[in-house]
């Protein structure tokens, strides 16, 4: 019989499990990671194509790139066409391009695959070679499914992949990115690829805990989408789902949210005005993946200059750091490892040891409260509106099971318990549920 | 970066969730202990700067920079333009010093022309005893312009130029009573090699090699703490070794150990150690002779000490992989039955020359070509020492 897996490919993390038709067995697929079953969902590829996924990729990351050296050379990249009422001429482009760059790290793979529609993100170029979005999830899925089968000693053929509700609200994207993941996994070595929603993933893990008949919310707040599923779970005729929804709003937009309204003051916001230059470096702060390629000499010079003019210089100073010294990774994660703290505790340092950033920013829970306040209202419009659609009252809900590292925030805990009572509001493993659901889905 | 808006959120946070305060305030507390101790390393330095001892640091290291600067200067000319001619090894001098040293820190310094030099030549001959602290005496030859570093057995450095050194003419003879003590060695101590310097500030490492195989290397970014100090280290492990060769590297050079019973070995300097390690297993009777690094372009000379020359191309040295090797053997066993041993070795190219010092003391220069043609030294006893002149038998040369 040919081996069959539940995959979980998150935004943030991803996991593997199968199903023995008794229990779920979550595979340790990286054994570097604090919990080897979840793997985060980067992927580093080298100068030589050699490439690497979960805490490898972060380690190799930091080894090769932080404090590295650099050589720029100008490179052509191109002719743009000008033309104006009787002038038409052709202008050649230059880029500078870091021909000491060691290689690649990439986050938010299933993001791209959300935003892969023609005219959107088609794909990266890395060093000499274009690809596309699809084909670094293949890499990634290909590597993962690599590891799972060296864990289970044979080769896996079919593959039961988890889905977001929505990956978009437009129709056509939808579809295009559930097509391009289904390629990237044929292409990585499945044989036969299904789908599942994983909120429904999710209750098909919650549904071996329960003895009868539940009308249950499944709320899975993952790192890149909010999916809800309302479904009639454990009962003799068959499990019914009522109606799914969900919303693009998740972990990353709370990082950005962070860093938008508390971190850019540290690198020079609101003490640099008419400088477009340098503001326009700051404002890409939330984005650490671009941080690195604008670490040319053109803005280390921009920068220099403004530093020695006393223009905010400690400021600058910090900005040049988090930018040539390659700390855009390190500080991201701190970002979100404070975010993650304040889950269970009211306060949270998010600083770098780096000598030239001075950054100390003592951040609350209540302060995170007040920053993401926006988000909630959106998200509670979400779910009220999908359990509307599917004609339940909020007290004719039996359960609901929160899932995904987003689902912790106390923020909407408190909102869950206020709509539908505390006693309702079931904790499930917030990085695992999903996967031992796909698993079972694969399985039957 | 604490505003007044800031504090109030903590204390709305603090207020609103009790629990939470004594976190705030731990963490407030920690900050505050940084800052005290950055506030205090802060006043310090302003002091350090108020008083000019600070100031006295910043003098010093702008003389040990002046100091590189004009080692540059002396190599490449004052104009300072680095071209290829100009490469350190690629451009003969004018004038050609040749240092005979030994144990005991005498040097005698014989000086000619170049155009002077023919192969092959007889420069003239040391008079009197050759072994005065039981070793052989050594060889360099240098610009008028260098400047050396003295190593002494106990790790101790000095650096004394070249010119100071009061020069003699060729084809005479000497004997070590006229010969110059620019630091004589303290009680105990050996001079162990002279490091001629001016490629210092091209180099990344000092690299030291020790009679018994063992290796250290020093960043050069530390030479202003070196020369100030005067101590490079021993750069071996066991109290009976001692150094015997420190050469200045480049990251991807090679290095090249050649020991008396006739082991090669190759190096990466990159792969060397910062600490002195134990990098070949040598025989309880062998020692090293000759540590060198070997260019892509250069082949390997290895004399014996009956004056038989053995050369291989470059492409021998494979970098060793284990730490504890025995190197590749280039002397047959049937020869080292009969007690043929290595004097020295060195990296070269067709154009250089090779001084040689026999057992009689006679001091004769020969072109590498004639040498590696004919297979050993012309009309030759037994050899002490041989050191190698880079490029002084060009093609356009007579």
């Amino acid at each position: 019989m040919s081996l069959k897996v539940g995959l979980d490919f998150g935004t943030s993390n991803s996991g593997v499990a199968v199903y023995d038709g008794r229990q779920v067995r979550l595979l340790p697929i990286d054994r570097k990671n604090v919990l080897p079953e979840v793997v985060r969902t980067v992927l580093y590829i080298t100068r030589d194509y050699h490439c690497s996924i979960g805490q490898e990729a972060i380690e190799l990351y930091y080894r090769h790139n932080v404090n590295r050296q650099r050589h720029y050379v100008k490179q052509w990249a191109g002719e743009i066409d000008y033309s104006g009422a009787d002038l038409h001429y052709v202008r050649d482009v230059y880029v500078y391009v870091d021909e000491l760059k060691p290689g690649r790290l990439m986050q938010y793979l299933k993001t791209a695959l959300r935003k892969s529609a023609p005219g959107g993100y088609e794909g990266t170029q890395i060093f000499e070679r274009f690809y596309s979005t699809s084909e670094l999830v293949q890499v990634y899925l290909g590597l993962l499914k690599r590891r799972a089968e060296q864990l289970l000693g044979e080769p896996i053929r079919a593959v039961t992949l988890g889905r977001p509700v929505q990956f978009s609200s437009l129709p056509e994207q939808d579809r295009r990115a559930e097509q391009n993941l289904r390629q990237a996994a044929l292409a990585a070595g499945f044989e036969k690829v299904d789908f599942e929603l994983e909120p429904v993933a999710a209750a098909l893990d919650y549904e071996q805990s329960i003895l009868g008949p539940q009308n249950v919310v499944i709320y899975d707040f993952g790192g890149g989408t909010l999916d809800i599923a309302v479904m009639r779970l454990g009962d003799p005729n068959g499990r019914k789902v009522y109606a799914s929804g969900g919303v693009d709003i998740a972990g990353s937009d709370f990082d950005r949210a962070i860093i938008e309204k508390r971190m850019l003051p540290h690198f020079g916001l609101g003490q640099v005005h008419h400088q477009p230059g340098i503001l326009e470096l700051i404002q890409s702060v939330p984005d650490w993946m671009a941080l690195p390629d604008l670490a040319t000499p053109q803005n280390r010079s921009m920068l220099d200059k403004a530093i020695h003019a006393g223009l905010a210089p400690v400021r600058l100073k910090a900005l040049q750091a988090l930018i040539y010294n390659d700390m855009a990774f390190t500080f991201y994660n701190r970002v979100e490892s404070a975010k993650i703290a304040l889950s269970s505790q009211g306060a949270a340092l998010i600083s770098l040891e780096d000598r030239d950033i001075p950054l100390w920013e003592l951040y609350t829970r209540s302060q995170f409260e007040l920053d993401i306040q926006d988000f909630q209202a959106r998200v509670e419009k979400v779910l009220l509106d999908t359990l509307a659609a599917s004609g339940l009252e909020p007290g004719s809900v039996d359960a609901v099971v929160k899932t995904g590292g987003s689902s912790n925030i106390p923020l909407f805990t408190s909102m869950l318990k206020r709509l539908f009572g505390a006693e309702k509001v079931k904790e499930s493993n917030p990085f695992s549920s999903v996967v031992a659901g796909l698993a079972i889905r694969a399985g039957m | 970066m604490a505003s007044s808006q800031k504090i109030d959120e903590w204390i709305k946070e603090a207020e609103g969730r009790p629990e939470s305060a004594l976190l705030i305030l731990r963490l407030i507390a920690s900050r505050l202990n940084d800052l005290t101790e950055r506030n205090e390393e802060l006043l310090s330095e302003n002091i350090a700067l108020q008083d000019g001892s600070q100031v006295e640091q910043y003098r010093k290291r702008i003389a040990t920079l002046e100091y590189q600067l004009e080692l540059l200067k002396r190599r490449f000319g004052p104009d300072g333009v680095l071209t290829a001619e100009t490469l350190p090894g690629t451009a003969g001098p004018q004038l050609l010093s040749m240092l005979v040293y030994h144990a005991r820190g005498m040097i005698i310094r014989l000086q000619a022309g170049l155009q002077e030099l023919s192969s092959p030549a007889a420069l003239g001959q040391i008079k009197g005893e050759l072994f005065p602290a039981g070793e052989s005496p050594r060889l360099l030859a240098v610009a008028p312009e260098e400047e050396l570093l003295l190593l002494f057995s106990s790790g101790r450095v000095s650096t004394c130029r070249v010119e100071q050194i009061p020069a003699m003419e060729t084809g005479g003879t000497w004997t070590w009573e006229q010969a110059s003590l620019p630091d004589e060695p303290h009680g105990g101590e050996l001079l162990a090699a002279l490091l001629p310097l001016t490629t210092l500030p091209l180099s990344d490492f000092f690299v030291q090699v020790s009679r018994r195989g063992c290796i250290k290397k020093t960043m050069t970014s530390l030479a202003e703490t070196v020369l100030s100090n005067h101590h490079l280290g021993r750069g071996a492990l066991q109290k009976a070794d001692q150094p015997c060769e420190a050469i200045l590297c480049r990251k991807k050079d090679r290095l090249a150990l050649v020991t008396y019973e006739g082991r090669l070995l190759g190096l990466d300097v990159d792969d060397l150690t910062y600490s002195t390690e134990e990098r070949i297993r040598l025989e309880p009777h062998d020692h090293v002779v000759a540590a060198f690094t070997v260019a892509p372009d250069q082949s390997l000379l290895c004399l014996t000490d009956n004056g038989k020359v053995i050369h291989r191309d470059g492409a021998v040295l494979e970098p060793a992989k284990s730490v504890h090797t025995r190197g590749q053997a280039l002397i047959p066993p049937a020869r080292l039955e009969q007690g043929t041993r290595f004097i020295g070795a060195a990296a070269l190219r067709e154009t250089d020359g090779v001084l040689v010092l026999e057992a009689g003391g006679r001091l004769t220069l020969h072109a590498c070509r004639d040498l590696i043609g004919s297979g050993r030294l012309p009309e030759s006893g037994p050899v002490l020492a041989f050191c190698v002149v880079p490029a002084i038998f060009e093609e356009s040369r007579p």
